[in-house]
């Protein structure tokens, strides 16, 4: 009866890996040419007005300094170059390291983010329980018609709206920044200014994932092991999270390792609004800026976080659903290569 | 779990894009007019919304922008709609080889930032009129849609009652018609109204973050656009209005398209 | 005196559209110890009549009349805590389709250990393992220690069936309903289960009410039989008798 997969390990986690090796190239090929196809002058990032009165000789060398006067491959050699010794270059408008530019700001980003996510994740495990515990009764037909609304809220109003009543009416919460200017970089103060901005963050996500968390346990409850399992005197509820819960866990873990690239990536509006200071804005500025070593590592980041987010979802689901794991064997003897 | 039709969604969103199409009549004042005497005026009888920083009276803006704003919805939509239903069927009855490579390829125009793709093809496009944003919303959002139609195309191709068909001799086209598209429709036209919105959340997005349309192009989000000096002048009718316009039509739309996904839920629970 | 007795039970289904009723007027009693085999076609309402006596119907299903009597008590108005209490010990049920009734994301060893330490939750781990083996033992289940960790997809129908009744009878009940338990299963392993079903009888003392649509499912396990039709129950009484009566009305 068990199959067993006439595959090593080992063979799995190479293959895994040059699959990756090869997104990230492809990515950074991608990223590269794109930003260099797109019209616009990335001497405006490092010299800003200057660049109208600059000559056309000036400008010249200034191009052959900053090393962009070479055909697209050339430069694409040149950066990968440098990037396999860990060398970004310089961002044309901090006019530092790319490396130093990010590291100031990474920090503030992943914890808007991570700190989202965490509660994203906790939030929509529990609406969707208190969902699908009363379905179709009024308090679930409350919190679907407030979650839906809220889904349609865009980010960027939602932040427009919160500062409009917590900071400008209400006066009770800062409007941007992510510490108060010259005041003492406390605890309280990072806290304050964290809260509208998370807030954006999880009230743009959370509904869509509690709403499938709902929606995959609604259809548990109609299985037939719902009724074998209340007829061994287990109550609605202890079903409800001994049985159905633990089967729709395998798919909400390998959706929330997808979700969290986008939750991270997706702060870039609230930052944007909040001046927060994070790698979203840095993303925004550096491509319509053409900023193109700032805006490949930033890419690069990105692309990289959503790959390994489905790359841990595919693992995931394989692991933790045994149905997952019978199938996936059944179809390595199958189907090989992609 | 019985679906009630969203009459009172449908009748907004109706009274909404009436209103848009005939605004010539009620509207009288024109939306580009910038009446600098009269800027940054709170709602009146003059200016039943009020006016914005640049003294243009917000009554007609709502109207005239949610013209633009609901085109380039439609618009957008009806593109990567498309594109999806193209990518996905292909993806879906293709060999697993070519199936495989065409869901690569998705997965890597995923990854890209989709801020990067959308700035790149806005300055490959040059946004500056509303079908170009069009365009330019259509052709970055197709991904995710182009992969709930390949699922749904492979599962359907594996039912019993399409091979019952093919074993009588169906035709592929007669098998599109007859079998797949009954079963199709609802979750393509669930998909269609769901991107409607997200394309018009896209349009207003990227028009508030400078991005879209310019400020003379008026849609709800290049009115949004100017909120910043509305958040210091307090003028809470320039943020307040067009965004309860906008987010009526996304919930409106919402509720339209939720009634129009498949019922999942036909049997009753076991709880 | 009897284990159940069912008297002028009547179900209907209360839909948007109207009252379906279901079950209609039904009494009978069951005697300890014995199979009663509820006979009738497909939708004739002996799934429902079950499910309703142990109150595992949906929200829109409701006991319109009649009463149910477990051991001389009246259950009828038993809230959902009460039935809990009963449920395992005193009434547990077998289904038709054991794929589907086993969760598929645990283990069949999880499933019965879970149903044991219910009513026992005081019991150690080495013994809550032996019970399970003893249990998948008695339902003459092979190799009972490898299939404890395997998943239900690993097993094949009849085993499936095995571990399902073994959950069903962790706790002793007094009365085990069995809803077209062989049904989906291939004719050989039917009856192999049926025989099962037999010896637990025997070894358990547990009475037993068996659904089914096929006559000679019904006539191998039977001790007495009720037909069923269209909701009602016109016909209750012991096996020779019945299956004499239908032979000479089919000639």
């Amino acid at each position: 009866m068990r199959r067993r997969s006439l595959r090593k390990p080992y063979i799995t986690i190479i293959e895994e890996l040059i699959k990756f090796a090869l997104s990230v190239f492809l990515l950074s090929v991608l990223v590269f040419t794109l930003a260099r196809l797109a019209p616009g002058d990335p001497l405006y990032a490092y010299y800003g007005e200057r660049v109208e009165k600059m000559s056309g000789q000036e400008q010249e060398a200034a191009r052959e300094r900053l090393g962009l006067d070479k055909p697209i491959p050339v430069q694409y050699m040149r950066w990968a170059k440098g990037a396999a010794h860990g060398d970004f270059g310089i961002s044309y408008q901090y006019k530092r390291d790319v490396k130093e530019v990010i590291a100031g700001r990474i920090g503030n980003t992943l914890l808007l983010g991570g700190l989202g996510f965490v509660m994203i994740f906790i939030l929509a495990l529990f609406l969707g329980l208190f969902c699908a515990w009363r379905e179709d009764k009024r308090a679930d037909r409350v919190v679907c018609r407030i979650g839906t609304l809220t889904s349609c809220i865009p980010d960027f109003w939602l932040s427009l709206l919160l500062i409009l009543v917590f900071s400008v009416w209400l006066g009770w919460l800062p409007s941007s920044g992510a510490y108060s200017v010259g005041a003492e970089k406390g605890f309280a103060d990072r806290v304050r200014h964290l809260i509208l901005p998370l807030a954006v963050v999880v009230l743009g996500h959370l509904w869509y994932y509690a709403y499938l968390v709902r929606n995959r346990l609604l259809e548990e409850t109609r299985a037939d092991y719902v009724l074998l399992a209340r007829m061994k005197g287990l109550s609605g509820k202890q079903v409800l999270y001994r049985h159905c819960l633990r089967n729709v866990m395998p798919s909400y873990l390998s959706m929330m390792a997808i979700a969290f690239p986008h939750i991270l990536g997706g702060t870039y509006v609230a930052e944007t609004v909040f001046s927060y200071p994070g790698i979203g804005t840095l993303a925004y500025e550096s491509a319509r800026y053409q900023d193109y070593n700032l805006l490949m590592v930033v890419s690069l980041m990105t692309g990289i976080l959503v790959i390994l987010g489905n790359m841990f979802a595919k693992i995931l689901n394989e692991r933790i659903d045994p149905r997952m794991r019978l199938k996936r064997e059944a179809q390595k003897e199958e189907v090989r290569g992609f | 779990m019985k679906k009630r039709f969203p009459r009172l969604s449908l009748i907004i969103l109706a009274a909404i894009a009436a209103g848009c199409l005939a605004c010539g009549c009620f509207a009288t004042k024109d939306p580009a007019y910038m009446d600098l005497a009269n800027s940054n005026v709170a709602p009146c009888r003059t200016f039943l919304f009020g006016t914005d920083a640049m003294g243009r009276d917000i009554f007609a803006m709502i109207w005239y922008g949610g013209r633009i704003s609901l085109l380039i919805g439609f618009l957008a939509t009806l593109i990567s709609t498309a594109i999806a239903v193209l990518v996905g069927s292909i993806s879906g009855y293709a060999p697993p080889w070519a199936d495989g490579a065409v869901m690569r390829i998705t997965d890597l125009v995923l990854s890209v930032p989709g801020l990067l793709l959308t700035v790149f093809l806005q300055a490959v496009l040059g946004g500056e009129s509303c079908y170009r944003l069009a365009v330019v919303i259509g052709l970055t959002s197709w991904m995710s849609m182009a992969k709930v139609v390949r699922t749904e195309v492979l599962q359907l191709k594996n039912t019993d009652y399409v091979l019952a068909a093919r074993c009588l001799g169906g035709g592929f086209f007669h098998i599109l018609c007859r079998h797949l598209a009954p079963n199709f429709v609802a979750s393509l036209l669930f998909m269609a109204v769901m991107n409607v919105r997200n394309a018009i959340v896209a349009e207003s997005t990227l028009s508030f973050m400078g991005i879209g349309l310019p400020v003379e192009v008026v849609s709800w989000g290049s009115m949004l656009s100017l909120s910043e000096n509305a958040l210091l002048s307090r003028s809470w009718w320039m943020i307040l209005i067009p965004g309860a316009f906008l987010v009526t039509t996304l919930f409106c739309l919402t509720n339209l398209g939720n009634y129009m996904r498949k019922s999942v839920n036909k049997r009753h629970s076991n709880l | 005196m009897d284990v159940l007795t069912v008297k002028n039970l009547s179900v209907s289904f209360y839909r948007p559209t109207g009252e379906i009723e279901a079950v209609k007027n039904v009494s009978f009693s069951l005697r300890p110890g014995e199979i009663l085999v509820i006979m009738g076609d497909t939708g004739c309402g002996k799934s429902v009549l079950c499910k309703s006596i142990v109150k595992l119907l949906p929200d829109i299903a409701r006991i319109k009349t009649g009463q149910i009597f477990f051991q001389g008590k009246e259950i009828t108005d038993y809230t959902e805590k009460g039935m809990q209490e009963l449920r395992g010990t005193s009434f547990s049920m077998v289904f038709q389709n054991p794929m589907t009734a086993l969760n598929p994301c645990m283990s069949v060893g999880a499933q019965i250990a879970e149903a044991v330490r219910l009513r026992c939750p005081e019991i150690s781990r080495r013994e809550l393992r032996n019970r399970v083996i003893e249990l998948l033992e008695l339902v003459e289940l092979d190799c009972p220690k490898e299939r404890a960790g395997q998943y239900p997809f690993q097993l094949s129908g009849g085993m499936a069936q095995r571990c399902v009744i073994a959950t069903a009878l962790a706790a002793n009940p007094a009365v085990l309903f069995a809803d077209e338990p062989t049904t989906s299963l291939d004719t050989e392993v039917q009856a192999q289960i049926l025989d099962l079903f037999l010896e637990l009888r025997e070894k358990m003392g547990m009475a037993v009410i068996f659904i089914t649509h096929n006559p000679k499912v019904a006539a191998r396990v039977a001790d007495r039989v009720a037909l069923m039709r269209a909701g009602e129950l016109y016909r209750i009484g012991d096996a020779e008798e019945i299956f004499e009566e239908t032979i000479h009305n089919h000639h």
